[in-house]
């Protein structure tokens, strides 16, 4: 069919466009005109996806010569089609929500660029998913990161934004190195660059798949490789981390997924590695995110956190297929993507109104808010439906993808190794304990965010932002409700027939009940207003109420061997000898155990070896001379001894 | 939708909201039998709330909808919760109702808004419980979802309502696997309810208060129904020991006389479900609050033990 590529091209087109068209002009109706282009784009890749998924067609394109002999070819199943339908309903609402978000930035000519790197930033995840081969998707892949880390950068005067993306530079960098190894370990097994079904015994791909795994779960943030997420976010725009903690993160489940469908073979290790890799994410990531204040690092935390769902899911699938329970690895997989899509939605929705509280309050400080649910109704109103959706309760899409999840665990008796369903046990625990504990940050984030008395005087002052910034959220906030109410009913018209409760009818029967209540307990006189009561005080101040740490306390002290602290001295001192004490510091703060005893170790010695290398450059000409001398008898000697 | 689930989701519900208060109250009886007292007579609770749903509503100037609108999200909650745990009879299970995770995540929800509600006016004690009440619920909800997963491994199914047909039809229901899931739903129903050694509902002491805290500034009918809800919440928990471990005489089909012996047969196992939490509530004080977790870790060693004795078996 003709007309279902045309969209794809369309969509690329407007998105194309949409980057030159504010560098080109430079003025708001521009930028305007370019948020408009990507959400015409969405609405077309929307009705692209949806055939597809619908349909089970798979439109060919044809090849793009790049270079003589490096090909693109774009190509789309079911799996990518269900990818380009996430990015589909991300975009709305973040176009829609940067329209006047992104006129808040310092000057012109920032505004300009974000609104072209946005578009751009879209367009390379789009043709990541859209890749036939690892030619095109490597290429796009760079381009995605690289315009990601330009937005990240995009205040790049402060100091701490200039750390943040260097760490994030050197992340995906890192992963790109990753995902460089393991597709020319593909390529050398099958001479081809194209994506195809790998017939090959699995212990001849297991340095594709340990490469491919380490490279793509650097990008989607898997622990220990997770630590970028903390620092970038808080460093991007809100509309960025919505794209990035929404979308970028699942492009990378996508380039693994894709690898991993298309081994027919995998070993049961995989599976295993993937689950003990997905359980812990999960369970670090809501941990670290129940001691964080930073309302967007705590987000990232439970990005960090929703990464390791979807990977339980797929190391469910692999351990399933493995052990040749096709049902039960199609209800994993199936829970894996649909908890990927339900994440992307309610996770942009809780970052763009992140976005409209800091800009609101000038603060990302949680400890700082309070009371907005007053100042702010209706963004308070749709960071509510994003917790609830997140926090996974009936009848909302975040529920649904865990159900599941919790079906597939549940079913998995049919299992006949008796050590593998110990381990599920213990996976399928760990799974519970993150739901909660999930629940406990989302009841802090929201309590301590929108309700009680405000906490300083800028949350005091906040305003309700503008109607663009409300409607943006308003999308994806609407999405959350709707899918999960139709969960049912979308699984089925995407061919999937699981027994699944039915949570329309669920969710129409609370309707019911509730209002029915409501009528029956309606009264004619009305309510009393009075103060809280504060043990006798006249009246309660802000200082009385329960702040962030002390909600999270009592997990920090049943968690206490995990949130270790650490006592740091930095002294001065007048002298080189360290006699003459000048001044220093003491601090105790958390212990950063990935950072200090993963990360640093390597970077402290690739340090080391470069001061190594740089005395060797003293800058003297007759040393180079010696250089050159040394170099030519080594040549000499070497090609000596091969001759 | 079949008769059968009609008429199941009409009585099953008003049953359960008529019956929860009264087991409340015969708690409370056999406390204050073993502390030497008479205590209240048991139809007290029902006055009380008689009282409550009459009186006019206060509310903290602080707070905003989400304290309105809690109360009758709870309720709703539970109301449909009570559809997912066969108490007068075993109907047809239809569209996903009985499904055991869609009722754990039920309590869920009902515990999520009372959190919110908590925090809602701004009071210290509120907060306090808020924390504790979602930092305890997340360290026991591993122990319930195992337990249920041992319920589902041992009766092959994932809806109680398929799960309860086959414990009721069997004439020797009492297999060990299923005495070990009932110590630890038995735990679970003890934590959930927030009574001893985890919370003590008697007080409105700081130091002990979990979830009399959080509903501290509700008041007038919002409280009756945030009761009615937490009692409908210790019935089902009830529902679900008794029909795993005392299933004798749930009626599986539609029929008024097996009906009617279900339900006096219910109230009765009830009654005496209810004279041994009392029991267990007087003999025990009220343990430290991190030492919660290694009580917990009891009801999930049971569960994954049972999980394992099926699986090896």
């Amino acid at each position: 069919m003709y007309l279902l590529e045309a969209f794809v091209y369309g969509a690329v087109l407007a998105l194309l466009s949409g980057t030159f068209l504010p560098l080109l002009y430079r003025n708001k109706n521009a930028r305007k005109a370019s948020f408009g282009l990507s959400l015409i784009s969405s609405i077309l890749l929307l009705v692209f996806a949806g055939t597809i998924l619908y349909t089970g067609k798979e439109p060919a394109f044809p090849a793009f010569g790049f270079l003589p002999g490096l090909n693109f070819t774009l190509a789309t199943d079911r799996l990518s089609a269900g990818f380009i339908l996430l990015i589909a309903a991300v975009v709305p609402g973040v176009s829609i929500y940067s329209v006047e978000y992104i006129e808040h930035a310092k000057s012109e000519a920032r505004k300009d660029l974000q609104t072209a790197l946005t578009n751009l930033f879209i367009l390379a995840m789009l043709l990541v998913v859209l890749a036939g081969n690892m030619v095109g998707f490597l290429f796009f892949w760079e381009i995605m990161s690289l315009s990601s880390l330009l937005l990240v950068l995009h205040n790049y005067s402060s100091e701490e934004n200039k750390k943040a993306g260097f760490f994030y530079f050197v992340m995906t960098s890192l992963s790109t190195a990753f995902l460089f190894l393991g597709f020319i370990s593909l390529f050398r097994l099958t001479g081809s660059a194209e994506f195809g079904q790998l017939e090959y015994p699995a212990n001849t791909l297991t340095l594709p798949f340990l490469c491919l795994f380490i490279g793509f779960g650097i990008k989607a943030g898997i622990v220990p490789f997770h630590k970028w997420l903390p620092y970038a976010h808080p460093a991007a725009p809100s509309s960025i981390s919505a794209l990035m903690s929404g979308v970028m993160l699942k492009v990378a489940i996508y380039g693994f997924l894709r690898f991993l469908l298309s081994v027919s073979t995998p070993e049961l290790w995989w599976g295993v590695l993937i689950l003990i890799g997905g359980s812990l994410s999960a369970l670090l990531g809501v941990i670290y995110a129940l001691k964080e204040s930073d309302i967007k690092r705590l987000l990232a935390y439970s990005s960090i956190e929703n990464i390791g769902i979807i990977l339980i899911g797929i190391g469910l699938y692999v351990i399933f297929k493995v052990e040749g329970l096709e049902a039960l690895a199609l209800l994993s997989l199936v829970g894996a993507c649909f908890h990927a899509f339900n994440h992307a939605l309610f996770k942009s929705l809780l970052f763009l109104c992140a976005g409209s509280i800091v800009h609101a309050t000038g603060t990302r400080n949680i400890e700082a808010f309070g009371g907005l649910v007053k100042s702010m109704p209706s963004t308070s109103a749709l960071f509510m439906i994003g917790s609830v959706s997140i926090a996974a309760l009936p009848p909302t899409n975040g529920f649904a993808g865990e159900l599941l999840l919790y079906q597939a665990f549940l079913q998995s008796s049919a299992l006949t190794e008796p050590l593998l369903t110990v381990l599920l046990i213990i996976a399928l625990s760990s799974f519970a304990l993150t739901g909660a504990l999930a629940a406990a940050l989302f009841v802090k984030l929201f309590g301590i965010t929108c309700l009680a008395i405000p906490r300083s005087e800028q949350s005091k002052l906040a305003e309700e932002v503008k109607k663009p910034m409300l409607l943006g959220p308003a999308m994806p906030a609407a999405l959350c409700i709707l899918t999960g109410l139709f969960s049912k009913q979308l699984l089925s018209l995407a061919g999937w027939n699981f027994e699944f409760p039915d949570l329309l009818l669920l969710g129409l029967l609370f309707g019911i009940i509730y209002a029915a209540l409501f009528l029956i307990m309606r009264s004619k006189n009305p309510a009393r207003i009075s103060e809280t009561w504060g043990c006798g005080i006249p009246s309660l101040t802000p200082s009385m109420e329960y702040s962030s740490a002390g909600f999270s306390e009592p997990l920090v002290m049943i968690f206490k061997g995990i949130y270790r602290t650490r006592i740091v001295h930095k002294p001065e001192y007048l002298d080189m000898q360290e006699s003459l004490f000048k001044n220093g510091r003491v601090e105790i703060r958390l212990l950063r155990f990935f950072e200090e005893y993963l990360y640093t170790p390597p970077a402290q010695a690739i340090d080391n070896f470069s001061k190594l290398v740089s005395k060797l450059q003293n800058g003297k000409l007759d040393s180079y001379v010696l250089y050159a001398f040394i170099a030519v008898i080594i040549l000499i000697l070497a090609t000596g001894g091969l001759v | 939708m079949n008769t059968s689930f009609l008429l199941f989701a009409l009585l099953n519900p008003i049953f359960a909201l008529l019956a929860a208060p009264l087991y409340m109250a015969l708690i409370r009886k056999v406390k204050a039998y073993a502390q030497g007292r008479k205590g209240p007579r048991l139809f007290q609770v029902y006055y009380d709330l008689r009282k409550l749903l009459h009186k006019e509503v206060v509310y903290s100037s602080t707070s905003s909808w989400i304290m309105r609108f809690t109360p009758y999200l709870n309720l709703s909650a539970l109301l449909i919760a009570s559809l997912f745990v066969p108490l007068l009879f075993v109907p047809e299970p239809v569209g996903g109702f009985g499904h055991i995770i869609v009722f754990l995540y039920l309590l869920a929800l009902e515990r999520f808004f009372t959190a919110l509600g908590g925090l809602d006016a701004g009071s210290a004690f509120g907060g306090m419980g808020s924390s504790r009440s979602m930092s305890l619920a997340a360290v026991i909800e591993p122990s319930m979802v195992v337990a249920f997963a041992a319920l589902a491994f041992v009766l092959k199914s994932l809806n109680m309502h398929e799960m309860f047909a086959l414990t009721a039809s069997e004439v020797l229901p009492l297999s060990p696997t299923l005495v070990l899931v009932s110590i630890s739903l038995f735990i679970i129903l003890i934590v959930e309810t927030g009574r001893l050694p985890v919370d003590n509902p008697a007080t409105h002491l700081e130091l002990t208060m979990i979830n009399e805290a959080m509903i501290l500034e509700q008041a007038g009918k919002n409280l009756a129904l945030l009761e009615l809800a937490h009692a409908l919440k210790q019935l089902l928990l009830m529902g679900v020991l008794i029909n795993t471990i005392f299933p004798i005489g749930l009626s599986t089909e539609l029929d008024s006389g097996k009906i009617a012996v279900s339900a006096v047969l219910f109230l009765l196992k009830a009654g005496l479900l209810a004279v041994v939490i009392g029991l267990f509530e007087s003999s025990l004080a009220k343990m430290r609050l991190f030492r919660l977790p290694a009580f917990y870790v009891m009801a999930f060693f049971f569960s994954a033990l049972t999980i394992l004795i099926e699986v090896f078996a």
